[in-house]
């Protein structure tokens, strides 16, 4: 096998099609070797090299979904025994209602939704195109009540969650907040006063203008600090 | 009566090479690039180049409607290249013509190579074209902008696509001809490569060429491509360095 050459800089901004290392790499996410050997990004976003794989971390894009994946839904339409959702995403998720025969207990009064209740749900199958299975049989899943629903690009949801929690943890501290974030962007909030829902909503437009640059956290801290003291 | 009448330059280019704006055979017009103008759509570019101004804006992958274009194992890709009715020197009957219509094709296979359509099964990608100002080379200054919009949409991609066209006035063999020459000219000829293998995934000729004048034309399209993809790749990453600039001034 050749010799393993990186050829971009960890954490600089790529575009698609520009080569990033060529050997013995495996592949991450976001990145396709090429007939020559070439690892090549897929998308516009921040290279990523750990000792033997290559990745991209995309900058932008829609929600693809992943099975176990908490989301943030919205009941777009009810008919006969499903309900379907919409999770800001290609593919429209779908909550069999159970009857008959249910060998385990089910809590029904879980599934007495209408037509726009905000749910919390995980996703328990897909197939990659059109069956979206979601589920919200599990403790705390289900109809969120009151608070309020933001967004941000689903490409930066990482990022508002952070190593270890670490960024949802400040913002969680500073602003008082009960904060759920799901895998499709959607965060539901339920502040204190509007004052830290408003604080909220600019420190996650400044994660996501700002998530290529190092140091997030500390700023987004600041931020808030500052946002929040008068 | 016709309000406005088209005047056929005297001379296309001089013996010396010189044409109609002044430029020499292998120059190109000035060119703008700008990434996510457009605040609703899931990734956008404007590209100005000599006297045009297009505005590409690409949504999805998204849901499909109608149901039934639905394709299982790949993603729909939709494209539609329009001409404002103020974009021309007369003013254009609004809405989709013989000629949009085959751009909207042509586009649409220029850029449909480049783009993991099997990443996103059921789904499909709307790619916009809007032509605001025209000024000759519209469907390779789309290709341009358009294969900005899709990277800026964060959709897989093998690479960028980058567009320019080829002409022949006379005897000379031209870059990126001006509307003139589009007008008048011998020959024109678009193309767009998939880079960074420079694979061509558009190539149109209009007008005769021979095989040495044809060989030129191609290289010296080859080499303005490669120009262009450079302008790309800053374009993209400009908004970035940006406000890494301003995050960085201020702490």
């Amino acid at each position: 096998m050749s010799e393993s050459v990186v050829l971009v800089k960890n954490r600089e901004v790529v575009i698609p099609g520009q080569a990033l290392a060529k050997g013995r790499f495996k592949l991450g996410r976001d990145v396709y070797r090429d007939d020559s050997g070439f690892i090549r990004a897929k998308k516009l976003g921040l290279a990523d090299i750990k000792e033997d794989t290559v990745s991209v971390v995309p900058l932008s894009g829609v929600y693809i979904p992943k099975e176990g994946d908490i989301v943030i839904g919205i009941v777009s339409r009810i008919s006969g025994s499903t309900i379907i959702v919409d999770i800001r995403s290609p593919y429209q998720g779908v909550i069999p209602i159970p009857r008959g025969r249910a060998t385990e207990r089910v809590d029904m009064r879980k599934y007495n939704l209408k037509l726009g209740d905000v749910i919390l749900a995980k996703v328990k199958a897909f197939d990659g195109s059109s069956s979206l299975l979601l589920t919200i049989d599990m403790e705390g899943l289900g109809k969120l009540e009151g608070g309020y629903i933001l967004e941000v690009e689903p490409a930066k949801v990482p990022r508002v969650i952070g190593k270890r929690q670490s960024m949802l943890t400040i913002l969680k501290e500073k602003t008082k907040s009960d904060i759920i974030v799901g895998n499709n962007g959607r965060i539901w909030v339920r502040s204190p006063s509007l004052k830290e829902l408003l604080a909220l909503e600019k420190a996650l437009r400044k994660i996501e203008t700002e998530s290529h640059v190092s140091g997030l956290s500390d700023r987004v801290s600041s931020f808030l600090t500052q946002e929040l003291s008068d | 009566m016709p309000l406005y009448v088209e005047k056929k330059p005297e001379v296309l280019i001089t013996e010396d090479g010189v044409r109609t704006d002044g430029r020499k055979p292998y120059e190109m017009r000035p060119v703008r690039m700008t990434v996510g103008i457009l605040d609703k759509a899931d990734g956008s570019a404007f590209i100005e180049w000599g006297g045009n101004k297009i505005l590409a804006a690409v949504f999805g992958p998204r849901e499909v409607h109608p149901k039934h274009l639905v394709l299982p194992d790949k993603a729909l890709v939709r494209t539609r290249y329009n001409m404002a009715p103020f974009s021309t020197p007369e003013r254009k009957r609004p809405g989709p013509d013989r000629r949009s219509v085959e751009l909207s094709k042509v586009i649409r296979e220029a850029l449909k190579p480049a783009i993991f359509v099997e990443n996103y099964p059921g789904s499909v990608i709307d790619i916009f074209i809007e032509v605001l100002r025209s000024d000759a080379g519209t469907r390779v200054a789309g290709v341009n902008a358009a294969s900005l919009a899709l990277a800026n949409a964060g959709i897989a991609m093998r690479g960028l696509v980058a567009a320019c066209a080829v002409g022949r006035v006379g005897d000379f063999v031209v870059c990126d001809p001006n509307h003139d020459e589009d007008m008048w000219g011998d020959a024109d000829m678009p193309m767009a490569m998939l880079m960074e293998d420079e694979e061509i995934t558009l190539l149109q000729t209009d007008g005769p060429m021979t095989e040495e004048q044809f060989r030129e034309a191609l290289k010296l399209g080859r080499n303005a491509i490669r120009f262009l993809y450079e302008m790309q790749k800053e374009a993209l990453k400009r908004p970035y360095q940006v406000v890494e600039r301003s995050v960085r001034g201020v702490v």
